[in-house]
């Protein structure tokens, strides 16, 4: 059991550096006849996407003695944006992630400008990263009774594969994460100094464009 | 059990991309834009230039069309031109060849260089195992305490090489900063043993981006292609000097001896250089001012027309400043490049996205940004006779960091002696945080040679992370410049740096700090 979170980390690593040199080999030709409106892509430049993940969330600080536990539930993700050109769309995501602990229901909340881009035009793999604000409520599991509201600064990055049986419709599965950089964290037994969230998500939803 | 999953997953995604790179139909970048010109007489090759004023090609990037595109061009040399360019992957004569999985794995090798170099230096941090790797994933993003100038300045250098890895390899801007971002992630996850750094993730990438930019376009500058010998040799190693990755891919592919016209779209519209040299004196808060003065050299320059332009080509109009000695080693360096320009009304007004990357240290702050705004401007007047430009812009700041001492204290202690080659374990004198900033300049013009800017910028930053404090930073800047024969002129500066942190303590304190300084210098104007 020991070996195999590594084993695993390796095999992944190995299949990434695999899937580099496999494109370094390959010699992709462009098509001389492309004209202007298949040059962005199928579908309507706008782009929707609407989905749920499977979230996990640990709040720490970095002068802290705890050991903050991990937290999962559920998560919903909305993304809404303008495809720039045929290798990458802008535009915002919203992250909300409700969680119900003993210490009453812990809201997340992320509003990030993203960026899109696919490395190959004419495949679903994706990379995602963007920045934006979180909107926090009844933060770590050291909060007492009393609720308070946080805003902190976001960041996510994370990747995918959107399946598109449809030109206009699609699949997306993704993997993220973001963070949340809270400062310090006001609290009713006092105030925690450099609070930063982490949430880790896999999830899938419909991309509408 | 989660990051198990997701590490499966990306095991699952590492190889769909290997799939995706043997796909046949992968078709390089184009862009529906027009096609201004071809075949040029005395060479004969095909090249071509994106005109911004297609509302077809708004939003689409810099990369010039390639010959492929240019349907209407039907002559044999122009398709065996074309062929050809298709062959090697080319989107035109001067491009690089074009490959993504390249320009990734680069910046791996990227990565693995900076670490191997840490670990010959002794570094704790790099000494790294798949152990560290899964705790960095595991444990997720904190605030790091490295040293001011690793972190607003080495890391954003470390991105430009992540970002020309890409450019390198032929890939737009756009696209080239997605692999900045994935060179920063992954260096931050996997390349040291301490837990990835979120100022570090976005330092590298905004940063990079701002400096890759500006270093790669400036050494296609320097880059002369129609050259050969010696003289073509002391170009490209002057250009690997600005830009080291682009130089040594070239020399690696043997671009670096190839004819070729310069790609059309790093070849700016216009170009001009400021160089001042001189002395300047620093005062105190009662205005008193130190009599040993500080010599100092600053180039400025503009690449492109920022005033002018429907632009949708990012970087084609950037400003650059640098300042050494004044005070410090480095006392100030900025690179202020144009996203997107859109000229307004009847054309007077110019608005225009802007990207900032900035570091500056002075006696009242040591600041290190990164910025998004957007301006607005107006010029009066015509080229050859004196003109005035008026700008003014405002934006947010996605992080900055500014010196800070706790209230308590009036300045900070001796070095600590656990900052081993920037990487310390604190405590960290200086806060990190989002922001706001607003500006304006204005510019009178002879000639095309400036005798009078005026300038005046104010920042914001909210500390999320040091010590609990709203900073406002504020410069003001006069130059008064007067020709004396040909590029040559003498001038004098006169700037007040002024600073006021609002402390968030139970007494909310506030400190203001403030100092004038002085200049003198020779200049002369490279255009």
């Amino acid at each position: 059991m020991r070996l195999l979170r590594p084993a695993v980390f390796l095999l992944a690593a190995a299949a990434m550096c695999g899937g580099a040199i496999a494109s370094a080999q390959t010699a992709p030709a462009a098509s001389a006849s492309q004209s202007p409106e298949s040059l962005k892509g199928p579908g309507s430049d706008f782009w929707f996407m609407g989905g749920g993940s499977f979230s996990t969330i640990r709040g720490s600080c970095q002068t802290c003695e705890d050991d903050f536990p991990y937290r999962h539930s559920g998560g919903v993700v909305a993304n809404a944006g303008y495809r720039v050109t045929s290798r990458m769309d802008a535009g915002l995501e919203l992250f909300w992630m409700p969680m119900d602990t003993a210490e009453g229901r812990i809201h997340n909340t992320h509003v990030d400008g993203v960026a899109q881009f696919r490395p190959w035009a004419s495949k679903g793999f994706f990379v995602k990263g963007g920045a934006g604000m979180a909107f926090v409520r009844n933060w770590v599991d050291v909060i007492g009774p009393e609720s308070f509201n946080q805003k902190a600064l976001s960041v996510m990055i994370g990747t995918g594969w959107v399946f598109r049986p449809h030109a206009r419709v699609g699949l997306e599965v993704f993997a993220a994460q973001h963070a949340a950089a809270l400062g310090d964290l006001q609290t009713s037994s006092g105030q925690i100094p450099d609070v930063m969230g982490n949430f880790w998500s896999l999830g899938g939803g419909i991309v509408i464009r | 059990m989660l990051n198990r999953c997701l590490v499966i997953t990306l095991c699952v995604v590492g190889w769909s991309v290997g799939a995706a790179a043997q796909d046949p139909g992968n078709g390089r970048l184009t862009a529906p834009a027009k096609l201004l010109a071809v075949n040029p007489p005395d060479t004969g090759t095909v090249s071509a230039s994106l005109v911004a004023d297609d509302p077809a090609s708004a939003g689409v990037d810099s990369t010039p069309v390639p010959a492929a595109s240019a349907a209407s061009v039907d002559t044999p040399s122009a398709t065996s031109e074309t062929t050809s360019l298709d062959a090697e992957r080319r989107a035109c004569d001067g491009c690089p060849q074009r490959s993504v999985g390249k320009a990734f794995a680069h910046t791996t090798i990227i990565n693995g260089f900076y670490g191997l170099a840490n670990l010959i230096r002794g570094q704790e941090t790099a000494k790294i195992t798949p152990k560290t790797w899964w705790s960095n994933m595991q444990d997720g993003w904190v605030w790091d305490l490295d040293d001011f100038t690793v972190n607003q300045f080495g890391h954003p250098y470390q991105g430009n090489n992540y970002f020309n890895a890409a450019r390198s390899n032929g890939l737009s801007f756009w696209e080239s900063t997605a692999v900045t971002a994935f060179g920063s992630g992954t260096w931050e996850y996997f390349g040291e043993t301490n837990r990835a750094s979120l100022n570090d993730l976005i330092n590298t990438t905004l940063g990079g981006i701002a400096l890759g930019e500006m270093f790669h376009r400036t050494a296609w500058l320097v880059r002369d292609t129609h050259k050969t010998g010696k003289s073509r040799l002391w170009s490209e190693i002057g250009a690997s000097a600005l830009d080291p990755i682009t130089g040594v891919n070239r020399f690696i592919s043997g671009d670096s001896s190839r004819v070729s016209d310069k790609p059309s779209d790093m070849v700016p519209s216009s170009l001009a250089g400021f160089g001042s040299m001189g002395a300047l004196w620093r005062g105190d808060q009662k205005g008193d001012f130190d009599g040993t003065p500080d010599p100092f050299l600053e180039m400025d320059m503009l690449y492109g027309d920022v005033e002018r332009g429907r632009s949708r080509t990012p970087y084609d109009a950037f400003a650059f400043r640098l300042r050494l000695g004044g005070g410090a080693g480095i006392s100030e360096a900025k690179v202020r490049g144009r996203l997107v320009g859109e000229p307004l009304g009847d054309g007077k007004l110019q608005f225009a996205v802007l990207q900032d990357y900035e570091y500056e240290k002075n006696d009242v702050f040591h600041t290190g940004a990164q910025s998004f705004e957007a301006s607005l401007s107006r010029t009066w007047g015509t080229a050859p006779g004196a003109r005035l430009l008026l700008l003014g812009w405002g934006g947010l700041t996605v992080l900055g960091a500014v010196d800070s001492l706790p209230v308590d204290l009036e300045a900070p202690p001796p070095e600590q002696e656990n900052s081993v080659q920037g990487v310390s374990e604190g405590p960290r004198y200086y806060d990190y945080g989002p922001g706001s900033l607003f500006g304006a300049t204005a510019i009178v013009t002879r000639n095309q040679k400036p005798l009078l800017t005026a300038f005046y910028e104010g920042r914001q930053l909210y500390s999320l992370d040091g010590v609990r404090a709203n900073h406002f930073l504020q410069r003001f800047r006069l130059d008064l410049i007067a020709p004396v024969r040909g590029p040559l002129g003498i001038g004098v500066t006169g700037e007040f740096f002024d600073r006021h942190t609002y402390y968030q303590d139970a007494n909310r304190t506030v400190k203001h700090y403030y100092y004038p300084q002085i200049s003198a210098y020779l200049s002369w104007r490279i255009s």
